[in-house]
């Protein structure tokens, strides 16, 4: 039997009948008094010369409210990392989908309309949109300031790697590619803004870092910190993609404009032109090992997409050069990584962050050289995996790790052994592992850690505040465990409210698989300092001292004498009696022991805990079309103790499924002008039930020491290895390997078709 | 110009002037404040907006509110009569719900499903649901979710 009442035990979300019964009011569900509709007007062109923009008929049109260009901004540069950012272009347009203006009006129809009535005059301008070539010398400039389109370097090196790859007994040798995906969370972003009389504002929105955000945005507007009030209510999805995003500031300015509320949610053609899909990149890599299978040196030079403005890509590049590092023990690593300014959509996160693109390529060149050494795949994982209670060449410190019994426990559940010495025409079978952080101490601005506020009123019912961001994955529900694990009492009479920056605790937000392990660490602290207050209320009700009571199931009782007894509402009612009418109020936090890493050399530990996994798919190819089917897979990760084992296996599962989207079927394309082509769901196609097999998720669970009662972080490592393990098993079904991703079956077929003809 | 309208929708009975262009979808959502069907796309691709019109899953979306006149609509508010459906149940007890919307859509689908067919086969399931978006779940829980609902219709 387990330890716990609560925790390490599967619960539905707390929320969960609300979703389910159409209860749950999603940012684009939200009304107020008088609330306006807004639109966006986007470029047409990738790269254009704004000569004038005529808005007077829009603006005379019955029902529109407001219409806004760049002059009716603050006119500030800003930007999360990098100011190359205004509220509506200043003058040029460097995007297919850049916002020129918008509108607000009494109904969508109108403010549409309105769209239509904006004229503007463009010159169109030369454009780019492969990063390499816009790193050539002759190439169009982005933004005339930035020199070679180049928005960031970075660099990373330990050991000597040439000397290492010389000595080495084979070095494999390849240039990959990832392409850009689109996150494609079922609700577009957006957002409501109202501004009230003393023209502070509120922003409701779907967003995984509103405390950053709300900085950010602070800026942008020109305004002081304590005029923005961001609120989060629930959202559908975000997947990385919502955080910082000019839809959001351009609600506040048509709000402001028109006096008036505005709801502003993107169409899915926004979203997809407008929104902050994956990081495309070039990865060149080079990777020795000794004649036994000793991995030795690794160099990487990577070369990212940007797009026209910086939101997160450079950090994302700068996560490919170096995360997978700390995967297995490397002698020598060496990395450059370009993030490089393009005319294309502005990049950003998507579960992985860089780690998802980099871990692709390790993973496919592992796969090469086990057949070149002629060593079993998962053996050569086992024999570089780096162990429990090791320090990574970056200085990673590596304390639960659960990668070794990840791999046995899948190949075993897959049967792998069996399955690759029995093989079978165009059927294959193929692995892959991952590292990953929870939380990153190098991404986190100022600091990193959670906060929480736990909340007993009179009632005896527990109210919990935290910081980060349910975007849908059952923090809320997580966050509810934990606290009443730790106050003894039953799940259902703690509510988890909503993040709103006038109440809650300035959380960094959920992104780096840090939720569980940063805010869940916070609002224990928080609980704990709660049962404090009131076991000393309760050992004066029971006339015992305070370290001599214990609360479980909503009772205090004495340790000694179990018998004796307080319900926790007596409790909470006599704290409140007892303290003229104050709640209890507990507040606590959680700063991990992590190290900034070294400016130079970037050495230090960027996360309190490292999860692990590895992944085997299984894949059938028919010969004649090309099509690839994932028939089965097996999904291992180390998650340290699953605070709740369901919402984990969804975690999972939902991970999977998105990264066999992006191996197989999905791809941002662009025609020669730059313009996406396929901005829907009909045209970008994302897995649908048909395409997603059984996900058997298997759970290893070594407590980890910084965790929760144990718990690390799953939403990214349950995408990371996806993508080399298909196609490590379509190179095991076909002896093909597709280096450049999406694997569609057209490009499978015309693989197929030169290969009949080789054999020819 | 405005055209009468008289529509059900969860049993009560609605006379209205609409825009003649307004969809199905918007009807419920902005001049009745049904919000718990979802917009997803507004193009009919990802299945969240599905509603039942005289018993038939459409994606409101895609139908003119006029097309539905004198029609009767089920909405996810009006699933189940002052208690939750076994399938709003069993989607939140299998873990079918993430952030939550596909989940209106989804379970009005497998509504449509199990009225027609009270104990659908894996692949049934997953035919009725193949145009309805998730991208939370991966859809294991979902397919299992409605499962469990079909086996106890059979008990
Ligand atoms: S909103 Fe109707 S199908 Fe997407
Ligand atoms: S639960 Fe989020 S889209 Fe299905």
């Amino acid at each position: 039997m387990s330890e716990f009442d609560i925790v390490n035990k599967s619960y539905p979300q707390i929320d969960g009948l609300n979703k389910a019964t159409g209860k749950t009011e999603f940012v684009s569900d939200l009304v107020l008094p008088n609330m306006l509709y807004g639109r966006v007007l986007r470029s047409p062109y990738a790269h254009a010369r704004i000569d004038h923009i005529d808005i007077s008929k829009a603006k005379s049109l019955r029902g529109v409210k407001a219409v806004i260009t760049y002059d009716d901004t603050p006119r500030i540069k800003f930007g999360p990392r990098s100011e190359d950012w205004t509220i509506l272009a200043d003058g040029k347009v460097r995007f297919y989908g850049d916002e020129v203006a918008a509108v607000a009006a009494v109904d969508e129809d109108i403010a549409e309309e309105a769209l239509d009535l904006i004229k503007v005059e463009y010159t169109e301008l030369p454009a780019v949109f492969d990063p390499v070539e816009a790193m050539k010398p002759d190439a169009p400039l982005v933004h005339e300031n930035k020199e070679n389109n180049l928005a960031a370097e970075f660099k990373i090196e330990a050991g000597d790697v040439d000397q290492d790859l010389k000595n080495s007994y084979f070095v494999y040798k390849d240039r990959f590619y990832t392409n850009q995906v689109y996150q494609a969370y079922l609700e577009p972003m957006g957002a409501l803004a109202s501004v009230d009389l003393s023209g502070r504002i509120t922003l409701w929105t779907g967003t995984q870092i509103p405390n950053m955000m709300r900085i950010t945005y602070a800026k942008a507007l020109g305004i002081s910190l304590d005029k923005l009030r961001v609120i989060v209510p629930d959202y559908g999805g975000g997947f990385g993609a919502k955080m910082e995003n000019n839809v959001h500031l351009i609600t506040i300015v048509l709000a402001q404009k028109a006096g008036q509320p505005v709801k502003l949610i993107n169409t899915r053609f926004d979203d997809f032109v407008g929104g902050n899909p994956r990081v495309a990149m070039y990865i060149d890599i080079k990777l020795g090992v000794t004649k036994d299978g000793f991995i030795t040196g690794k160099d990487v030079h990577i070369v990212g997409t940007n797009g026209a403005r910086t939101v997160y890509a450079p950090v994302i590049v700068a996560t490919a050069c170096y995360r997978p590092d700390s995967l297995y023990r490397f002698k020598s690593v060496r990395a450059i990584g370009h993030t490089v300014y393009t005319n294309t959509v502005p990049t950003s996160c998507f579960r992985g962050f860089g780690n998802s693109q980099m871990t692709f390529v390790l993973e496919s060149a592992l796969d090469m050289i086990a057949e070149e050494l002629n060593i079993d795949p998962a053996e050569l994982r086992l024999k570089n995996g780096i162990g429990e209670n090791e320090v990574s060449i970056h200085g990673w410190k590596i304390t639960s790790n659960g990668l070794k019994d990840c791999v046995l426990l899948a190949t075993k559940k897959a049967n792998w052994n069996q399955k690759r010495k029995k093989r079978k025409f165009f059927r294959g079978i193929g692995l892959a592992c991952c590292n990953h952080v929870s939380g990153n101490r190098a991404f986190a601005r100022e600091f990193d850690g959670g906060a929480g506020i736990v909340r007993i009123g009179r009632d005896g019912n527990v109210t919990v505040y935290y910081g980060e961001s349910d975007m849908g994955q059952g923090q809320k529900t997580v966050f509810a465990q934990i606290v009443a694990e730790r106050l003894g009492v039953p799940l259902d009479i703690i509510t988890v409210e909503q993040v709103d920056t006038d109440i809650s605790p300035f959380g960094m937000g959920s992104f780096a698989t840090r939720g569980t392990l940063m805010g869940g660490n916070g609002v224990l602290k928080a609980a704990e300092d709660a049962f404090k207050q009131l076991a000393a209320v309760a050992a004066d009700m029971l006339q015992a001292p305070p370290d001599e009571v214990e609360c479980k199931k909503g009772k205090f009782f004495l340790k000694s004498s179990p018998q004796k007894s307080v319900s926790f509402k007596e409790v909470a009612e006599m704290a409140t009696f007892k303290r003229a009418g104050a709640p209890v109020v507990g507040v606590g936090f959680y700063k991990p022991p992590t190290e900034l890493p070294d400016p130079k050399t970037k050495y230090g530990n960027i996360s309190p805990a490292y999860p692990f996994g590895c992944h085997i798919a299984e894949v059938e190819v028919d010969p004649d079309t090309g099509q690839i089917t994932v028939t089965d897979y097996v999904a291992a990760n180390d998650i340290g103790r699953a605070i709740n084992p369901m919402a984990v296996e969804g975690q999972i599962q939902g991970g999977v499924a998105q990264g066999l989207g992006w191996t197989l079927m999905e791809n941002m394309a662009l025609d020669d002008k730059g313009k996406l082509i396929n901005p829907d769901f009909l045209d970008y196609v994302i897995p649908c039930v048909m395409d997603v097999p059984e996900i058997k998720p298997i759970l290893v669970e070594p407590v980890d020491p910084e965790g929760p009662y144990g718990a690390k972080g799953i939403g990214e490592p349950a995408l990371n290895p996806v993508m080399a393990a298909i196609t490590n098993a379509i190179y095991n079904a076909t002896g093909i390997r597709i280096k450049e991703l999406p694997i569609t079956a057209e490009k499978m077929l015309k693989k197929l078709k030169e290969m009949k003809n080789k054999i020819k | 110009m405005k055209i009468p309208l008289t529509i059900t929708v969860n049993g009560e009975r609605y006379d209205l002037e609409i825009k003649p262009n307004r969809t199905l979808l918007d009807l419920l959502r902005e001049d009745l404040g049904l919000t718990g069907t979802k917009k997803g796309c507004g193009l009919g691709e990802c299945g969240s907006c599905t509603v039942l019109l005289d018993g038939e899953p459409v994606k409101s979306c895609l139908i003119l509110a006029l097309q539905a006149n004198g029609k009767e609509v089920l909405t996810i508010e009006g699933l189940g009569k002052g208690k939750p459906d076994p399938l709003q149940i069993a989607f939140v007890e299998k873990g079918a719900v993430q952030c939550g919307f596909c989940t209106p859509g989804m379970i009005m689908t497998a509504k449509a499903l199990l009225n027609k067919n009270p104990q659908p086969n894996d692949l049934e399931i997953k035919e009725a649901i193949a145009g309805n978006l998730c991208r939370c779940t991966g859809y294991n829980k979902i397919v299992e979710a409605i499962k469990s609902c079909a086996a106890s219709t059979k008990r």
